[in-house]
């Protein structure tokens, strides 16, 4: 087994797991999604409700594809559930959504595990991002990851410039990394979106873009929206993978989208009011 | 990785520079991490013909790091890892034996933040600072940091931090920063450009052209990829709202040149490049 790679590091300095809201261990380690895709999620609980932090698992005649690797602060219990879900096989390849750390935070200790597995990062210059031994994608080009075919897609919804959208080509599953998140509530963390409970539904789709995609404020709702219904014309999915938020099954597209656009529009409406130097504009 | 020295001669009175790093204004000692890194930007404008991108010269978009020396110190940012013994050196030398107090991170990003866990590992003593925007503290590690926002202020002695809303912005657990005394501002992400190579650690008025909407335009259009998506009058309200708010200070982006010398017509720029990336989209990726 090879040394850690470098990866990008931690910004604080404590150990893994501290503090988790945790569920208990014998859960099943992951839950089937389309065909061979997967979804492992931990739950980190926040203002307005549970937030998810997932990772998917694509197997595959070559191996296990994980789609991004999660926050360091679940490091041991999401490679438990891994290691499980695998039945100790562990990843052969990796695709990282972006660098932020909630989903690239574990790489350095999942190749400890596994061994210097490829990773395919969509980052313009992975040196800077600390993974200068990515395999970089391109926007708008397709790659075979273990014989696979994944398309890199330009983001609508998304913080970081260099993050992309995954498109499984072969199970239509779009990997949508900041975008589509939902907060729910404790207890339905196993849940697919279709299944959380109504009441509070459309409230944790808006919560959450309001709070993870702050430029949401400048938006012009109509420009985002036709941008995503071009971009499922262009790919017609089985389901919608979030990192932060439950799967959305393809029957259940059409509702998360009337949700997003009604959350979209409310954030547009208030006006950003923090330009001056003490918040109040 | 290569990094370029400045370029620029040192003479009695004017600032001191070196390969890395510069007192740029009085108590602010700028850190650049620079090189051929995001070469995708570079030869994109090499190959569109920009005007100022000719001649054969190495296109750099650097990442920023500010050390603020008062009675005590704060380092602002920490370049990416690729750049980890840079910053490392250039700390070493600036601070002279003096103690690191204080380290913060604009926001949690890999090419700002990067180096956290080194810097806090050789100075065990400087306290942590993040922002108190956003929500996700600890899922950074953040959650024990000293949590600054608007309504905060560090005493340096000899310099005043202040901690503004960051305005335009990528992640939402982030924060801007002013230093009061030299009346500058820290707007991190916003106001980047690229600059070619003998421009290292220059301030605009130092070098010899002038900067254009393009080269904002060129680093916006990526990193701001989402100005593709605004509505242009909230934006340019919000910008001329900023303009009026921080009318005279001197402007310290982390990706691009610093800006003494008639602030104001930046944000005027920056009106234009919101503009143009409405208009014409996605510039690619950084």
């Amino acid at each position: 087994m090879s040394a850690p790679g470098p990866g990008p590091e931690a910004t604080g300095v404590r150990s893994a797991d501290a503090g988790i809201d945790a569920a208990p261990r014998d859960a099943a380690p992951s839950i089937p999604v389309t065909g061979d895709v997967a979804w492992i999620h931990e739950c980190f609980p926040e203002r307005g409700g549970h937030l998810h932090v997932s990772v998917y698992l694509v197997r595959v005649p070559g191996g296990n594809i994980l789609i991004d690797s999660g926050s360091f602060y679940h490091r041991d219990r999401l490679a438990d559930r891994i290691r499980r879900a695998t039945a100790g096989e562990g990843i052969r390849s990796l695709i990282l959504s972006h660098s932020d750390y909630p989903h690239s935070g574990n790489i350095p200790a999942l190749r400890g595990e596994w061994g210097d597995f490829e990773i395919v990062a969509s980052c313009a210059d992975p040196e800077i991002q600390g993974l200068p031994y990515a395999r970089r994608s391109r926007i708008g080009e397709t790659l075979e990851v273990l014989g696979r075919p994944f398309t890199f897609l330009d983001p609508p919804l998304a913080d970081r410039s260099h993050t992309t959208w995954v498109y499984d080509e072969t199970a239509r599953v779009l990997f949508v990394a900041d975008g589509f998140g939902t907060l729910h509530p404790p207890g339905a963390c196993d849940r697919f979106w279709g299944a959380l409970p109504d009441v509070g539904r459309a409230e944790g789709v808006a919560e959450f873009h309001r709070q993870t995609l702050r430029w949401l404020e400048y938006v012009d709702p109509d420009r985002l929206l036709g941008t995503l219904e071009r971009m499922f014309a262009r790919h017609p999915v089985e389901a919608v993978a979030p990192i932060h938020g439950p799967p959305i099954a393809a029957a259940d597209l059409d509702a998360y989208l009337g949700m997003l656009g009604d959350a979209v529009r409310a954030i547009a409406r208030r006006r950003p009011d923090h330009t001056g130097k003490d918040g109040d504009g | 990785m290569r990094i370029r020295a400045a370029g620029r001669s040192t003479s009695p009175g004017e600032p001191r520079v070196s390969a890395t790093h510069r007192e740029v204004l009085p108590g602010i000692h700028w850190i650049q991490e620079c090189g051929r890194h995001r070469a995708a930007i570079a030869d994109a404008l090499a190959a569109s013909g920009s005007a100022w991108a000719a001649g054969g010269r190495a296109l750099h978009v650097p990442q920023n790091a500010y050390l603020l020396a008062g009675e005590r110190t704060l380092l602002f940012d920490t370049l990416s890892p690729a750049a980890g013994d840079l910053v490392l050196a250039a700390l070493d030398e600036i601070l002279d034996g003096r103690p690191l107090d204080y380290l913060a991170a604009s926001h949690p990003d890999v090419p700002h933040a990067g180096n956290t866990g080194r810097i806090l590992r050789r100075h065990p003593g400087a306290r942590l600072v993040a922002p108190r925007a956003g929500e996700t503290h600890a899922l950074y590690h953040l959650d024990d940091a000293l949590h600054v926002g608007p309504e905060d202020e560090i005493d340096l002695g000899g310099l005043t931090l202040r901690f503004p809303v960051a305005t335009f912005l990528d992640a939402a657990l982030h924060t801007w920063m002013t230093e009061e005394t030299t009346r500058t501002l820290f707007p991190v992400d916003w106001l980047g450009f690229p600059h070619v190579e003998g421009e290292c650690l220059q301030r605009t008025d130092e070098i010899d052209a002038e900067i254009g909407v393009d080269r904002l335009e060129a680093f916006h259009s990526r990193v701001m990829f989402w100005f593709q998506y605004v509505n242009v009058e909230v934006v340019r309200e919000t910008t001329n709202r900023l303009a009026r708010a921080f009318a005279g200070y001197a402007l310290a982006p982390a990706h691009g040149l610093v800006i003494r010398d008639d602030p104001g017509r930046y944000f005027d720029l920056m009106n234009e490049v919101v503009t143009r990336v409405a208009a014409s989209g996605r510039g690619g990726v950084l």
